[in-house]
């Protein structure tokens, strides 16, 4: 691509320009597809600052995680294209999760004759109760799903759901920015090698939302309770618990089945949802809710650049006259 | 205060043929379109009434569409081939669902943690501002009440507990915490949370170092004691009543108010009629749930009114129009100030509206029939001023000392009002700088006077 908006002589153009270029570039490619709103690019670019923020905490302390950030601003952030679909597909599931709890029913208010009498009649929920694997694999999932959010109630990535592939070329990116910061090399470049090694260990150790979605998954299938469960999800608009269902029925990550929910024509969710044996009408407000997400993306559709000429060739063939004698 | 006047042309068979982008973007998202029948209910059935009486009339507009209310004022000409749409002061605000992420919640402040618990008070969440100390480690899933050790109140109860059982907002729960710097007193608060079939989800809220308590509450506590121990005194339990009451009264109102006009054929007019009071009766509790909700609005702390750029010459003639029909049906004449006559100031344009019509309002409902109200604006000094005035029972000395009181209705039993409106209207009046004041005297009618900042 660059090639071809770098005119000879020219040089290459500056980054402002090079942007516009590729953007333009890609509306040239698409011009029918729907642009992302300003929501979204907002929302998107405020989960990678906050993504790229911790990253750099759990590598050094001392960073300056707004230093960092205006720097990465300014010049792009490096491996734009990596952080793009987790990004996304947070951002994504952010406004259907807000958009979904503004269109939620008003909740029932007891009536005083129920509360009569109830004030702390039944006391403190006991804290040593019982609980059941299907409860303590929900309650687990609860705690990785909120920490997907910062203390504002911004949306964000934890880093325990971090794809380890990603992690570690976000914490190498971050650890060249400090070395070229701090000037120096050698030591500072050992330890900060250290750290990222560190980092990486401390990160395959930690149990984010794959795991847990895993764990209840599977206390639910052996209590033959996922059907019920995952048509449950749906009534009550539990979007993360209905996420973290599929995904660990299909055995992908919670961010991409996040994804291709979001995505999935409407026709297509029955067949996505189909491991967790919802009944069809079960879903119907899931299909709402979707339905109802503006500017949703939908997949499906055009064909990539190097799809083109098999594009071409196919098309020819159907409007190819039949060889002599076969008509 | 913007001015622009957003216009609409219907046909005689109550297409809509033309319409800027605001109310084409309204009638699109009610699911129809140009060269559509009106699609929005209420519009429809005031252009249907213009078209019938064959002429003007101006009338506040309410409509909805899936993510917003919308607020207008309309003016519908009628004419032979159909009618001609004049909105102005087009107004939007979200639809506050209680189920939405609680805006009134104060995130956690610098020095506090902010935490959620499931229904069962297992803590799902917990996080610490920027100056807070982190949390202790291992909090996941622990009850609320083991990691912060819960204190009960003078009275032996536990707010959380109480809140808990009527699954309602809380706060000033006591609470002792072991945190990095020993142990430490702490106060906490919540909201609690439903899903989309309303069942309790559990809690979200702050806790805050006990000594910065007093900080914290004063952004949320709204205790009033003419409210009592109502939970309406609670700003959440507030919104949420409102958002939970507007809908279902509009749409009883919308319909009585269809049958009642017979819009769809015509029926007994004894059944006309009971729909006609179906539709008073319901604007009646639609106006106290406006009211309350004022209320709580501007008693507020740190309420401020906007400071437009107005003219209280065009306010009156503008609250004359939306009130003028009323006035009519009891043969009242209003005597508004002429076009040129002008009173520059400053005020929250939709505010001193609000104010002129709860006056006007007021004038109509208790002066005789076949009486004169007069509405006369001024200047004194560096105040803007508009008077109305009316030939009714008038206001004793002791009663004008109460007419501005909350609830207070002067003894009247009358459907009419909420004994709000005049509580309200000199609080607004007192929020743009100005003020509301009465000079009366029994058998000679009622002066009721704004005042605000003038301009030049």
């Amino acid at each position: 691509m660059r090639d071809l908006l770098a005119s000879p002589g020219t040089g290459l153009p500056s980054l402002p320009l090079s942007a516009r270029l590729k953007e333009m570039a890609d509306y040239l490619a698409a011009p029918g597809a729907a642009r992302l709103t300003e929501e979204q690019r907002a929302l998107a670019l405020g989960i990678a600052r906050r993504l790229v923020a911790d990253v750099a905490a759990r590598l050094d302390a001392a960073i300056d995680p707004a230093t960092l950030w205006l720097d990465w601003i300014e010049g792009g952030l490096p491996g734009a294209e990596r952080l793009a679909a987790p990004c996304f597909a947070r951002a994504e599931e952010h406004r259907w999760r807000e958009q979904s709890a503004l269109r939620a029913a008003p909740p029932r208010i007891p009536s005083p004759e129920e509360t009569a009498g109830a004030d702390e009649a039944d006391g403190m929920p006991a804290v040593d109760a019982p609980m059941t694997d299907i409860d303590r694999g929900y309650l687990a999932l609860q705690i990785a799903d909120r920490r997907r959010t910062d203390a504002l109630g911004n949306p964000c990535i934890a880093v325990a759901d971090l794809d380890a592939d990603l992690f570690r070329a976000l914490l190498l990116d971050i650890a060249a920015w400090r070395l070229v910061e701090l000037g120096k090399a050698g030591a500072e470049a050992a330890r900060l090698g250290d750290a990222v090694r560190a980092a990486l260990a401390a990160q395959a150790g930690e149990a984010g939302i794959d795991a847990a979605a895993a764990r209840w998954h599977r206390a639910l299938e052996a209590e033959g309770a996922l059907a019920e469960a995952a048509a449950a999800t749906i009534a009550r608009h539990d979007w993360p618990a209905l996420i973290a269902l599929a995904a660990a029925a299909h055995r992908r990550r919670y961010g991409e089945m996040a994804l291709t929910l979001l995505t999935a024509e409407t026709a297509a969710l029955p067949s996505l949802l189909a491991p967790l044996r919802v009944d069809r009408m079960a879903l119907a407000p899931l299909e709402a809710s979707l339905t109802l997400l503006p500017g949703r993306t939908i997949s499906g559709g055009g064909a990539a650049d190097e799809d083109y000429a098999a594009l071409l060739a196919a098309r020819a063939e159907r409007v190819a006259p039949p060889p002599d004698g076969e008509a | 205060m913007s001015a622009r006047i957003v216009r609409g042309r219907i046909d005689r068979a109550g297409t809509l043929v033309s319409a800027d982008a605001p109310l084409l973007r309204l009638q699109q998202r009610a699911g129809a379109g140009l060269e559509k029948p009106l699609a929005l209910p209420h519009l429809a059935r005031l252009v249907a009434l213009a078209q019938r009486l064959q002429r003007d009339i101006s009338r506040p507009l309410h409509a909805a569409d899936d993510h917003s209310d919308v607020h207008a004022l309309v003016r519908i000409i009628p004419d032979a081939d159909g009618a001609s749409l004049e909105i102005s002061d087009w107004r939007t605000r979200p639809v506050a669902q209680p189920q939405a992420p609680p805006h009134g919640t104060p995130p956690a402040a610098a020095g506090g943690w902010s935490w959620e618990c499931d229904a069962r008070l297992r803590l799902i969440a917990l996080r610490a501002g920027v100056e807070a100390p982190p949390p202790p480690a291992g909090w996941e899933g622990r009850s609320l009440s083991e990691l912060f050790e819960l204190q009960p109140d003078g009275d032996g109860h536990f707010a959380v507990l109480r809140a808990l059982a009527r699954q309602a907002p809380f706060e000033a729960q006591s609470a002792r915490i072991d945190a990095a710097g020993g142990r430490a007193a702490t106060t906490l608060s919540g909201d609690p949370l439903f899903d989309a079939a309303g069942g309790f989800t559990g809690f979200r809220g702050v806790a805050m170092p006990a000594d910065s308590r007093r900080e914290d509450a004063s952004g949320r506590s709204l205790a009033d004691p003419a409210f009592g121990s109502l939970p309406l005194s609670d700003p959440q339990f507030g919104r949420r009543i409102d958002g939970a009451l507007r809908g279902p009264l509009s749409r009883i109102i919308a319909t009585a108010e269809t049958i009642s006009g017979q819009f769809d054929g015509p029926i007994r007019a004894d059944y006309a009629r009971y729909a006609g009071d179906i539709a008073h009766a319901g604007r009646h509790l639609l106006g106290l749930v406006d009211d309350l909700a004022d209320l709580q609005n501007i008693e507020r702390p740190g309420f401020k009114a906007a400071r437009d750029e107005i003219d209280l010459g065009d306010l009156a003639r503008r609250a004359v129009g939306l009130l003028g029909m009323k006035a009519e049906e009891k043969g009242i004449r209003i005597d508004a100030p002429r076009t040129d006559d002008q009173a520059p100031a400053y005020g929250e344009f939709r505010r001193v509206l609000q104010v002129l019509l709860n006056l006007l309002g007021n004038a109509i409902r208790y002066s005789p029939e076949n009486s004169l109200i007069w509405i006369r604006v001024d200047r004194e000094d560096d105040r803007a001023t508009v008077t109305v005035a009316d030939q009714g029972q008038g206001i004793s000395v002791d009663q004008q000392a109460v007419v501005f009181e909350k609830f207070e209705r002067l003894g009247r039993t009358d459907s009419g009002g909420s004994g709000l409106g005049l509580y309200i209207a000199r609080r607004l009046a007192r929020a743009m700088d100005g003020d509301l004041v009465v000079d009366s005297a029994p058998g000679q009618g009622a002066r009721f006077t704004l005042s605000l900042p003038a301009r030049d």
